[in-house]
């Protein structure tokens, strides 16, 4: 039995749309756009990379709009994007141009150009700061005057420019890594085309990136609780902003004759796996594999998670579904898991009262089977 | 100077020197609109470093304008809704094409405010350094 439309509701709907307004605005208060933006970075990222949309305006708008659901906004989103033409392809982007505002390494202590911090709740008191509570714009401005000052009377005139060499390239310079060449074929674009197994790496890295954080971050935890064949250790991970250029459209010409047009924040991780390999004349070695992850703004969870899935990816492996790609890419998207889930709630009248009627017939078949036994005997 | 650090320097500088520029030009020549400034998308493509392979990491949303100044096109592209800058980056675009007598004099502009870009960005690249971690190495016994 398939779906048929059906019709009435109309006031019902108009009036639930109004009840949706008011559930919003009850309290007498206008959320502004500006103050989300301004204060809710975390979920704005979040919206952001889910929505595969960089734009912190029209996130906070749809974060606005959704009341906060990030679901529904990255739906939003998602279905404003769907609106808009493409117009450029960026150059290619190398993530060694990072101007980082984070960098650290759980393998290395001694990396080259150290360990940046950056904004960070890892070394926090995960304690409720009832301060926030009556915390005022004047307050904040006086608190960011002063860290001003304190930033412009240390500041140290030889400072280089942050853009810091990676540990893998570093680690390929010693040779505990083996070389690798930059493969420029083009990638392809799961937005354009959809999704055929076996997958492409484009395929895969463009999913993973615009995945739920939450499915993202389970299936990864899945795979080291023992769901999943890694031991993985973070080999870099940096925050910080990739610079973005596109080329004239109509002339040929080399990359400087390109066109700025901004920069975007993102998380970038490398994730080190161990892993023996059997050599000439049955010699185990140990190597490393790498795991990448990368997603908008600052989502760490998300990018380390991404960078272990990448791997598991990499190495299929029929005992464990999170190395299965179908398990894992079908499942991960936002707008496709949420959107099937709560489909579930709409009518399904004709389609129930259908399976309604196979009971009703299976009992009465029954029933007239144990009638006709009873008359029997 | 080429047009990738020309553009760079004017969204990331002040939003004052494109406007002076476009007044300049709005002064002493015809400016023919060929596209209004509207929204649209631009596709990052990255090089992951795993295995260097190219993907396409998402979107971003951009302003582009056209235009066209006797027979030279501008054209003006910049992250976000911006549909003024986008309008003055494509005429500036458009100077530059035609090498108008105007764009020299900018030069110097464009290499001051490129000075105090740099000065901005040590401020910020110093702050952050200030969470630079310092490791102590711990006597034992």
């Amino acid at each position: 039995m398939g779906y048929v439309a059906v019709k009435g509701g109309t006031r019902a709907i108009e009036e639930s749309i109004k009840r949706l307004k008011y559930e919003r605005v009850c309290q007498g208060q206008a959320v502004e756009v500006g103050q989300i933006e301004a204060g809710l970075r975390g979920l704005v990222d979040q919206v952001m990379s889910e929505s595969s949309l960089y734009n912190e305006k029209l996130a906070s708008l749809a974060i606005k709009q959704a009341e906060g659901n990030p679901e529904e906004a990255v739906f939003l989103l998602r279905a404003f994007r769907s609106t808009l033409p493409r117009k450029h392809y960026s150059q290619v982007i190398e993530s060694n141009e990072m101007k980082v505002e984070r960098r650290i390494s759980a393998s290395f202590k001694d990396i080259p150009g150290g360990q940046i911090l950056g904004a960070t709740t890892d070394y926090t008191h995960r304690l409720l700061d009832f301060g926030l509570l009556s915390e005022s714009n004047q307050q904040v401005q006086e608190w960011l005057h002063r860290f001003q000052e304190e930033c412009h009377i240390e500041q140290d005139s030889t400072s280089s420019p942050l853009t810091l060499p990676k540990v893998l390239d570093y680690l390929r310079s010693e040779g505990l890594i083996p070389p690798c060449e930059c493969k420029n074929d083009e990638p392809d674009d799961v937005t354009r085309e959809s999704l055929e197994f076996p997958s492409s790496r484009s395929q895969r890295l463009q999913i993973l990136t615009r995945g739920q954080t939450g499915a993202v971050t389970s299936l990864a935890y899945a795979v080291i609780r023992g769901y999943g064949a890694l031991h993985p250790t973070v080999g870099e991970l940096r925050v910080g902003k990739l610079p973005v250029y596109i080329s004239h459209p109509y002339e040929e010409g080399d990359e400087e004759d390109g066109y700025y047009i901004g920069d975007v924040k993102v998380t970038e991780v490398e994730m080190l796996m161990p892993v023996t390999v059997e050599k000439e004349y049955g010699k185990k070695e140990m190597e490393f594999e790498i795991g990448y992850g990368i997603c908008y703004g600052q989502n760490e969870t998300k990018a380390i998670g991404m960078s272990i899935l990448d791997n598991c990816l990499e190495n299929p492996h029929l005992g464990y579904p999170s190395h299965d790609e179908e398990f894992v890419l079908y499942h991960i998207d936002s707008v496709e898991s949420t959107g099937f889930i709560s489909h579930l709630k709409m009518p399904h009248y004709v389609t129930f009262q259908s399976k309604l009627d196979s009971v009703r017939k299976t009992k009465k078949q029954d029933e007239e089977a144990k009638e006709k036994q009873e008359v029997k005997s | 100077m080429k047009r990738k650090r020309r553009t760079e320097i004017l969204i990331k500088g002040s939003r004052i020197l494109p406007e002076q520029m476009t007044h300049e030009v709005e002064r002493g020549y015809q400016v023919k609109i060929i596209q209004e400034p509207e929204n649209g998308l631009v596709m990052l493509k990255v090089r992951e470093t795993s295995q260097k392979s190219l993907f396409y990491l998402g979107e971003v949303l951009v302003t582009e304008c056209k235009v066209q100044i006797q027979n030279h096109i501008g054209l003006g592209v910049v992250s976000g809704d911006e549909p003024q800058l986008a309008y003055q980056l494509a005429v500036i675009d458009a100077a530059f094409e035609g090498e108008f007598p105007e764009t020299k004099t900018w030069l110097d502009l464009l290499e001051t405010e490129e000075q105090n870009i740099l000065e901005i960005q040590k401020s910020m690249d110093s702050s952050i350094l200030r969470t630079k971690v310092s490791f102590e190495t711990m006597d034992v016994g």
